[in-house]
């Protein structure tokens, strides 16, 4: 009787705990632990492990639900983030074949489903973007991992034993390591279950230090703590992230205000004074970004043909007028890595705003105050990563006139210039431009080659303005074959010099990559990369 | 979105119209001076489409001039009467240079579509059979798509530009212009009046500017100012998608696209070029009624 | 009766092969296709050759359009290029998030526009009549995207009172948080079928009032209200004809307010894949709003009809 009565009590206590746990879970502004971003995204990114809409997508749904046999290491914002071992241990390239890389895999990494990651796992992810025989063989995720070039040769990878696997190359890549990054693992039994890939989306099994679950499209999806992941130092201290794709800034800005998210990626700069005194933490730091204008160095009448009007238009570009108009949230680009980093170099030209040395420079190159330099600049109406494309270019089309640069515009909207710069830039979808607007990823030398390399020209690789430069191509063979870590330095910062001097872009700014949180955001970190680690975080 | 085009309700007023003769543009002249109320609004309405269109008189700025450290400043500042946009542009004189496109966006779609859907529902009423169901029934297809989406598909396919908006308005605004001429016409034709032109042994071609154009006209006229209102405001919108009008052309939706961010910084800034639109687009829809009225016209 | 329905439903159908026929067409002018957007210039060849196949761009025309047609009226309506996920399940539950605001939108306008309508009609020229009649015509000349911004800022961050953006919780809306979501964006809907109705029922009062019956009806000594009600069962037809269509309106032309209130409706699904070249989800999206948009207008001709008996010639 005694007893009965006591479990009745019990029984009372539970379901009021729960119902209070329900109610705790309707109102998820008061939710413990739950941290909600709204991203830039205009949609969820894919779920299944290669994840669309760009580098915010590998952002939130690739380094949170799933690991890479190469990771970065986000846990500093002091220098630029670099690589640190993922899902392999260790890898080393063959000394007497540099095409063959050797990589030992992490032992005991469970994916999410409880199934072990190993060799076989590994092979069975590799197939599915590289091997379109195999069933697992996924059209659209392929099209994403081999779009970043991989120069994996054609079935150059096998397994070795249970925890190693080797890859063949193309042609030897000493930064071959960093080309892994974005190719992330998911579990093959999870996808057994689900049949194909549509269905696997909507319960997706990785390794990562989050579980997706949720996934409601176009909406949200929530990433739950994985308390099991496999790097204790990376389990989050958060129990769940909200995920909200908002590609409107104000409607951000409203959600963050109005307290329906805790965290909005990039805030129009003009908001950030007002988010300061409203009491929101605003966090900058720059990252591996690059705002500038692609030269088209093939069509002929491109006045970017001539090294002097390159180098003329680098010297007319008020860089501190345009971070003026940012509010600060961008700092001066006057090269592909920026002036601290150590690849920067030496190079002969240091671009400032100067008009007069721009002049001089445009007056050799036969331009003058009767025939004022012309040059037509696609630039579209927003797109990832464009900043404010419009205010942007209207400040230095202003700004260009005082050194005798006459600038046009010809506004697309994003996929079109998408499509422009996958073709040549002689070609119809460029409109006869002499430079596209659209910012790129400077995060290694893996994108310098995909960007400047000669070979890699549109419409087979995406050098877009036809740059060729055979001092440079030089160095890049020097570079990719180099047999360790100090000549391989020393052709990099050879390489960019180069950049510099030749000036093949516009260098314009690097984006300062905001994002404003509430206070109850703690301790997060903000690396110096397109990635951050939200393992960190914790919300009060 | 902003689409009146109610169920044509037939007029027999045309007939009535036609009949009365050259005393009808008297007795609306006289009819619209005693409006006061629309008289005021097309004054406003004059005033706004003379300051646009002669913008360059007006404006105390360049338009395009900008200045990092003058954005989005209030009303008043440093002789800026209406304060600065995002990039410190004037906006008084942008939102004068805005009203050109605004105003083009908002009248070239309905004009071209008046030629076009006009003509064509001239040729399906006078003739017809065959044309009359050819023209009527490829009419029904584009009226199978709301208007705002018809548009909106038309420029996201094409791409965005001052010639798309233009070209994806005028297609929306065709059908409807075709039915009332169409159904304007078809009355028209069998009037006593016409039949009697006709027997009498008048070519078409004079039937058709004498007799039918001059009848078909009014309520068309009537229809295509409000046209003009729900043109202004869908442009604006296509521009607010970025499917419409690209910089750096001045346009009022454009600038409100633009401005929009500025919403926590300087919201009354922010909001002006949303009120032109609003403004204008009212005269618009006013000056119709007013003609409505005047016109004894009924759609 | 039945003839008249039968017929009208038949005309239905060479209308939507036309409709179909503009949409492929319009899809065909795209410049660059779905695998020009999504594919970086590096991938190898086959890869996008790859992503062409499978949705069938390698094809000549008139065999897409054909299989496309096939696939449309067997009720396949794709894949997403962009998400792999069916088109259909993306397409339905946004349009049934998008019901929840259009529904009540319609609703709201109807009532007040009525409402309005009716009052400005039977005070006839007096300052109200004005009054009414200028919310009506504001109605239909705000650009409606505007005032959700504006209300945005008041509402969701200066009073911070209601949520300025997002769908909250799924499902049918029952709690209050629920239908906080509903409020800002149901009002921004609501503007244009109101003032639209409101100034047909005005219109549609008066010239019925000017009609004899009213006058053998107030002859008989029936006063106002009651000379009003009878008027409006005469107004009605045509504002509930009016009222359907402005559904169709919102449905597709919610685009712009769902932009606004990051909405995730049938218009943020379009405005989506217009920019990414979803060629599946648009075309898919754009046939099945036209479809919705004919049944529609087949509905309202048969309540006109139904109502009206001279409607049927």
């Amino acid at each position: 009787m005694n007893r009965r009565v006591l479990t009745g009590r019990r029984l009372v206590a539970l379901t009021s705990a729960a119902w209070l746990g329900a109610a705790a879970g309707v109102a998820p502004a008061m939710a413990q632990g739950t941290l909600r971003i709204a991203m830039t995204a205009t949609d969820v990114p894919t779920t299944t492990g290669v994840p669309n809409n760009g580098f915010e997508g590998v952002r939130f749904m690739g380094y949170t639900a799933f690991d890479a046999l190469v990771n970065w290491d986000l846990s500093s914002a002091d220098k630029p983030a670099d690589i640190k071992p993922g899902l392999a241990e260790s890898w080393a390239q063959d000394k007497s074949d540099p095409k063959k890389w050797v990589f030992k895999l992490r032992q005991g990494v469970k994916f999410h489903d409880g199934t072990p990651f190993n060799a076989d796992a590994a092979v069975w992810n590799l197939d599915r973007s590289f091997n379109k025989d195999s069933k697992q063989f996924d059209t659209q995720g392929s099209a994403i991992n081999r779009g970043r070039p991989t120069y994996i040769a054609d079935g150059g990878y096998k397994k070795i034993d249970d925890n190693t696997i080797e890859f063949t190359t193309t042609r030897p890549i000493s930064y071959f390591p960093y080309v892994l990054t974005t190719i992330f693992y998911v579990s093959p039994t999870a996808f057994e279950k689900a049949g194909n890939w549509a269905e696997f989306a909507k319960a997706p099994i990785g390794t990562g230090p989050f579980i997706a679950r949720n996934f409601k499209p176009r909406i949200s999806i929530d990433l739950d703590k994985n308390k099991d992941y496999w790097d204790k130092d990376r389990i989050p201290k958060v129990d769940k992230v909200v995920l909200f794709p908002m590609p409107e800034a104000n409607t951000r800005l409203a959600a963050l205000r109005s307290g329906q998210v805790d965290w909005v990626e990039v805030p129009p700069p003009d908001s950030i004074a007002g988010l300061k005194g409203a009491g929101f933490s605003v966090v900058t730091n720059s990252y591996p970004h690059v705002w500038p204008w692609v030269l088209n160095t093939a069509r002929a009448d491109s006045p970017f043909r001539d090294v002097k009007v390159r180098q003329a238009i680098n010297y007319c570009v008020d860089r501190d007028g345009l971070v003026t108009l940012l509010n600060g949230t961008a700092e001066p680009s006057v090269g592909f890595f920026k002036k601290t980093d150590a690849r920067f170099g030496n190079p002969k030209n240091a671009y400032k705003f100067d008009p007069a040395m721009a002049k001089k420079l445009l007056a050799e190159a036969g331009y003058g105050p009767d025939k004022p330099a012309k040059g037509k600049i696609m630039i579209s109406t927003s797109g990832s990563g464009q900043m404010l494309p419009l205010p942007m270019n209207e400040f230095l089309q202003q700004s260009m006139k005082q050194c005798g640069f006459d600038i046009s515009f010809e506004v697309v909207e994003w996929g079109t210039m998408l499509v422009a710069f996958r073709n040549e830039p002689t070609a119809s979808q460029a409109a006869n431009s002499d430079a596209l607007n659209i910012s790129l990823v400077s995060s290694d030398v893996s994108m310098v080659v995909r960007w400047f390399y000669g070979d890699n020209s549109t419409p087979k690789g995406s050098n877009w303005g036809h740059w060729k430069n055979p001092a440079f191509d030089g160095l890049l063979a020097k570079m990719e074959s180099a047999p360790n870590a100090d000549e391989f330095n020393k052709a990099v910062t050879a390489m960019h010099e180069i950049l510099v001097d030749d000036a093949p872009w516009v260098w314009i700014v690097h984006d300062g990559n905001p994002r404003a949180m509430t206070k109850r955001v703690q301790g997060f970190v903000s690396a110096q990369s397109w990635f951050q680690d939200l393992t960190r975080v914790s919300i009060k | 979105m902003a689409t009146q085009d109610t169920i044509v309700v037939p007029t027999p007023d045309a007939v009535r119209r036609a009949e009365a003769g050259k005393g009808y543009w008297t007795r609306v002249r006289e009819r619209l001076l005693a409006d006061r109320v629309t008289l005021a609004v097309m004054i406003l309405l004059a005033c706004i489409v003379l300051m646009a269109v002669a913008a360059p008189l007006f404006a105390t700025h360049d338009p395009l001039a900008s200045s990092v450290l003058a954005r989005l400043k209030s009303p008043g500042y440093n002789g800026h009467w209406l304060g600065t946009d995002e990039v410190g542009r004037d906006l008084y004189s942008r939102i004068l240079y805005g009203g050109r496109l605004s105003l083009l966006c908002g009248v070239a779609p309905v004009a071209f579509a008046l030629l076009i859907g006009g003509s064509l529902g001239l040729l399906a009423g006078y003739s017809g059979g065959m044309i009359n169901s050819l023209i009527m029934r490829s009419m029904d297809i584009l009226y199978a798509f709301p208007s705002i989406l018809l548009a909106i598909a038309i420029c996201g396919m094409l791409g965005s530009g001052l010639g798309n908006t233009i070209l994806a308005l005028t297609i929306t605004f065709i059908p409807p212009i075709v039915r009332i001429s169409e159904t304007v016409t078809t009355q028209v034709r069998s009037a006593e009046f016409v039949e009697a032109a006709r027997a009498s042994g008048a070519r078409p071609a004079s039937i058709i500017r004498f007799h039918i154009l001059n009848n078909v006209l009014g309520p068309i006229l009537v229809y295509a100012t409000s046209l003009i209102s729900i043109s202004i405001i869908l442009a604006a919108g296509l521009s607010f998608l970025g499917l419409g009008v690209t910089p750096p052309d001045a346009e009022w939706g454009l600038m409100l696209n633009n401005l929009r961010q500025a919403i926590w910084v300087n919201p009354l800034v922010a909001a002006l070029p949303g009120a032109m639109i609003f403004i204008t687009s009212m005269c618009f829809n006013l000056t119709s009624d007013g003609l409505r009225t005047a016109m004894d016209v009924r759609i | 009766m039945w003839f008249f329905i039968v017929r009208r439903v038949l005309y239905a159908v060479p209308i939507l092969l036309g409709v179909s026929m503009v949409v492929f067409v319009l899809m065909k002018m795209v410049p660059g296709d779905a695998a020009d957007i999504m594919i970086p210039p590096e991938a190898p060849k086959e890869v996008a050759d790859m992503i062409r196949a499978r949705f069938g761009l390698d094809q000549p025309a008139h065999i897409q359009y054909l299989r496309w047609l096939q696939a449309m009226a067997s009720g396949d309506l794709g894949t997403s290029i962009f998400t792999n996920q069916p088109v259909a399940e993306e397409l339905f539950g946004a349009l049934a998030n998008t019901m929840k605001i259009a529904l009540p939108a319609v609703f709201l306008g109807f009532s007040l526009g009525v409402l309005l309508g009716a009052l400005a009609a039977y005070y006839n020229g007096s300052w109200l009549d004005k009054l009414f009649s200028g919310v009506a015509i504001a109605g239909v000349s705000l650009p409606h995207y505007w005032v959700g911004m504006v209300l945005v800022a008041i509402f969701a961050v200066s009073l911070n009172i209601l949520p300025g953006q997002g769908m909250g919780p799924e499902g049918f809306p029952t709690t209050w948080e629920h239908i906080q979501h509903l409020i800002l964006p149901v009002v921004t809907l609501s503007l244009i079928p109101m003032g639209v109705i409101s100034r047909l029922v005005r219109a549609n009062v008066l010239e019925i009032r000017s009609m004899e019956f009213v006058s053998a009806l107030q002859a008989k000594g029936l006063r106002g209200p009651r000379v009003l009600l009878h008027i409006m069962k005469n107004a009605a037809p045509s504002a509930l004809a009016l009222m359907g269509l402005q559904f169709g309106y919102l449905l597709g032309g919610s685009i712009l307010v769902e932009t606004v209130f990051n909405w995730p409706g049938s218009g943020s699904l379009l405005n989506l894949a217009i920019f990414r070249r979803d060629i599946p989800v648009l075309s898919a999206t754009i046939l099945v709003l036209a479809t919705i948009f004919v049944v529609i207008n087949i509905l309202v001709d048969v309540l006109q009809a139904l109502i009206d008996p001279r409607i049927r010639r």
